[in-house]
């Protein structure tokens, strides 16, 4: 069974390691995309150009902006060929894909906000909320790179293509950098620090365990599956294991 | 006692006597002889008539000669045909003549070595030797003579000079060059300078001293004329010494402009703003930088200031100032480029009138270039790095052959803009130079994509982001409530 335990509470493992890699990859290259990009977006801002001239000047941050977008569009890639490659082995079930219940559950939840229902919706592995953000920094992030690579190369782009994608890219890449930092970074950190249930910090992403208490009142369907395929006698279900890398043993006690 | 009252008699007697003489000096030493002529002479109206007619006061003012250097000696001492005995009548045929007689009683007491000894008298020698008649009442007044050490011969300053060099003087230089020295009095007092003495400029020159100076050439002449500027202008000589102008002079280039090359020496004009004053100043560049002022003149700058008289268009000194005219092909220069354009061209009440949009300093500045060079500036000043020149204004528009943009067809244009893209961008193809808006804005007309996706954007990200903030701050209050 897919469990530890933290202090006597039951843990669940509900991330790999890939996961994990991933997760501080996207921090690390967000972090510094996001410091030099959005002081190149606010350029007339006196903080932006305190900064600028500490990092050495606009070229050292365009450069370390570049190559870090290209550490980025690397993990883009590496998640890509690992979803396809876990969907093509059936050792991922894809459990990002949008469905209709995602909204039925946003609706849901709205209701009993309100008060209007007793109950939450009852979400599976990665509730509506997670899939929207997912959706948005994918997306968001293959917008990013082929923007910022227009921006980069604008002479190689324009020889097959009108020269007007150049000022487009540019709104492009600066707009939904914005969103990004807004909906990914900024209202991301404070939900995973002020969700009640996690406060002070979410810690699964790091750890990659999850306690059972949590999942069963954020993930009721994934657990139910989860303890109903152990009691049936398949304790190494491959789904969250796309690339086949071995998750820690399961029967580790996390901390 | 006694004694005492004795001595402060004494003192009393010795103070009269020093002040009546101090006072009636003058009065007792007219010879009794003079005073005999001058019961006459010191009547008004009398006058003398040469024989071309012309005719000139005989009048001695017998105060004024009291007070001459001269006002003890007898009227024979220069006069030697008159005396109190005989009064004989003689006629000269002119004036000149008349006092090319005087001059010679002059020499009676003042000899010709006595005079040559004063370097003021230089050119008068040279006039002699010339056949030229120089006459010393021109300066030294016949009868009001005063002595030369700390005595003004004439009441004004410049009324002395002109006494020369009024005349057909010159100055040769060591390398043969001349140059007249006649000054046009009029000339003068009709500019800005009129109230100046000649020495304000001349300085070392006075009523006193005429020091004897030689220059290697005119132009050196010139050169060294101009330090008297700074005598009273010296916040523009300080300017002066930024100059590129100053740079080029101070490496021995004496073609290098100095003041009087654009001012002029005597004939200074005030500075006017008026068009006629923009006009002329052009031509005062132009006298050395004829090819840019040709190139400009056909400009549509220099169009509109020559053939329409307009005042909006920048002449030289607008964007390479007057006094510290900066070398235009630095960096730093470049780099000051789009603030001097959007002097005028980001000011509504200059182009506005001219249907020329007012945003294109502000696109500029906003687009990639115009950061860069922002930075670049920026770099340069705190960080001392060094760096690459980046595109302004001028680099697409030209400098001095700045052509509208109004009437050109806009093929052209882009076939153009491609080739200024290409100078540095040098891969750059056929579709580059559309990377860049021209000025515009988007709006629903221009680039209408680009404004509609900053329109999305703009909506979109607020809703967005209040929307989950406010999912968050629910499921916390619901989270709050349930507990």
């Amino acid at each position: 069974m897919r469990t530890g335990r933290d202090g006597g509470k039951p843990m669940i493992r509900r991330f790999s390691r890939l996961r994990i890699a991933e997760h501080w990859w996207i921090i690390l290259s967000t972090l510094v995309l996001f410091a030099t990009g959005l002081c190149q977006r606010f350029w007339h801002l006196e903080s932006s150009q305190w900064f600028i001239l500490k990092m050495g000047g606009i070229d050292n941050v365009r450069l370390i902006h570049r190559y870090t977008g290209l550490f980025f569009s690397l993990e883009l890639i590496v998640h890509v060929v690992a979803a396809v490659a876990g969907l093509a082995r059936g050792r991922w079930e894809g459990s990002m894909a949008i469905s209709r219940k995602d909204f039925t559950d946003a609706v849901q939840n709205m209701r009993y906000y309100f008060g209007l229902d007793d109950q939450p919706a009852k979400c599976d592995r990665y509730d509506y909320m997670e899939k929207f953000e997912y959706w948005t920094i994918l997306a968001g992030g293959f917008l990013m790179v082929l923007t910022g690579a227009v921006l980069w190369f604008p002479i190689l782009f324009t020889r097959f293509l009108p020269g007007e994608i150049i000022p487009t890219a540019k709104v492009l890449h600066s707009n939904e950098a914005l969103l990004i930092f807004l909906i990914n970074a900024l209202w991301h950190i404070l939900n995973a620090v002020f969700s009640p249930e996690a406060f002070p910090l979410d810690t699964c992403i790091f750890t990659g365990y999850i306690s059972r208490e949590r999942m069963a009142r954020e993930h009721p369907l994934e657990l139910a599956r989860i303890e109903s395929e152990s009691a049936a006698g398949h304790p190494e279900h491959p789904r969250e294991k796309p690339l086949g890398i071995p998750v820690a043993n399961p029967e580790t006690v996390r901390r | 006692m006694i004694k005492g009252k004795g001595l402060a008699l004494g003192f009393a007697l010795v103070f009269l006597a020093v002040a009546a003489s101090a006072g009636y000096a003058r009065d007792t030493d007219l010879s009794a002889q003079a005073r005999k002529c001058l019961r006459c002479h010191d009547k008004e109206k009398i006058e003398v008539t040469f024989q071309d007619g012309e005719s000139v006061p005989a009048r001695v003012v017998s105060d004024a000669f009291k007070a001459s250097a001269h006002g003890v000696l007898d009227c024979t001492s220069c006069h030697g045909a008159y005396s109190p005995e005989g009064h004989p009548k003689r006629q000269f045929p002119d004036r000149d003549q008349f006092r090319a007689r005087m001059n010679s009683a002059c020499r009676g007491c003042h000899s010709f070595e006595q005079i040559r000894a004063k370097s003021i008298h230089a050119g008068i020698q040279k006039r002699e030797s010339e056949g030229k008649a120089a006459f010393c009442s021109d300066c030294h007044e016949a009868h009001s003579m005063t002595a030369v050490r700390g005595g003004k011969i004439y009441a004004g300053e410049k009324q002395y000079c002109m006494s020369c060099h009024r005349q057909d003087l010159s100055m040769t230089f060591r390398n043969k060059e001349r140059i007249s020295l006649k000054v046009d009095l009029s000339e003068l007092e009709s500019f800005a300078h009129d109230r100046l003495r000649c020495s304000d400029c001349h300085y070392g020159f006075s009523q006193e001293e005429h020091p004897k100076r030689t220059f290697r050439s005119r132009r050196d002449y010139t050169v060294a004329s101009s330090e008297s500027c700074r005598r009273c202008h010296f916040d523009k000589y300080t300017k002066t010494l930024d100059s590129v102008h100053y740079t080029i002079l101070s490496q021995g280039n004496l073609a290098a402009p100095v003041c009087n090359d654009c001012h002029g020496a005597h004939g200074i004009a005030r500075v006017s703003h008026g068009i006629k004053g923009r006009i002329l100043t052009t031509q005062k560049c132009r006298k050395c930088h004829t090819g840019i002022y040709e190139v400009y003149a056909k400009s549509v700058h220099g169009k509109a200031l020559l053939s329409e008289q307009n005042q909006d268009v920048p002449i030289c000194i607008d964007c390479h100032t007057a006094h510290d005219i900066q070398n235009p092909l630095t960096l730093d220069y470049h780099e000051r480029i789009p603030q001097m354009c959007g002097n005028c061209h980001a000011n509504p009440s200059v182009v506005a009138k001219y249907n020329l949009s007012t945003d294109v300093l502000k696109t500029y500045l906003s687009d990639f270039h115009g950061v860069t060079l922002g930075f670049y500036k920026k770099q340069r000043e705190k960080l001392y790095k060094p760096a690459r020149p980046i595109a302004v204004c001028t680099d697409c528009h030209g400098t001095h052959s700045i052509m509208t943009m109004a009437a050109s067809d806009p093929k052209v244009v882009k076939a153009n803009l491609a080739k200024r893209c290409q100078k540095c961008h040098r891969e750059a193809g056929e579709q580059f130079p559309s990377a860049w808006m021209f000025h515009y804005k988007p709006s629903p007309t221009k680039y209408p994509l680009i404004f509609l996706v900053n329109a999305a954007y703009r909506i979109f990200i607020p809703i967005m982001f209040i929307g989950l903030v406010l999912q968050v701050l629910l499921h916390i209050w619901r989270y709050a409530v349930n507990r």
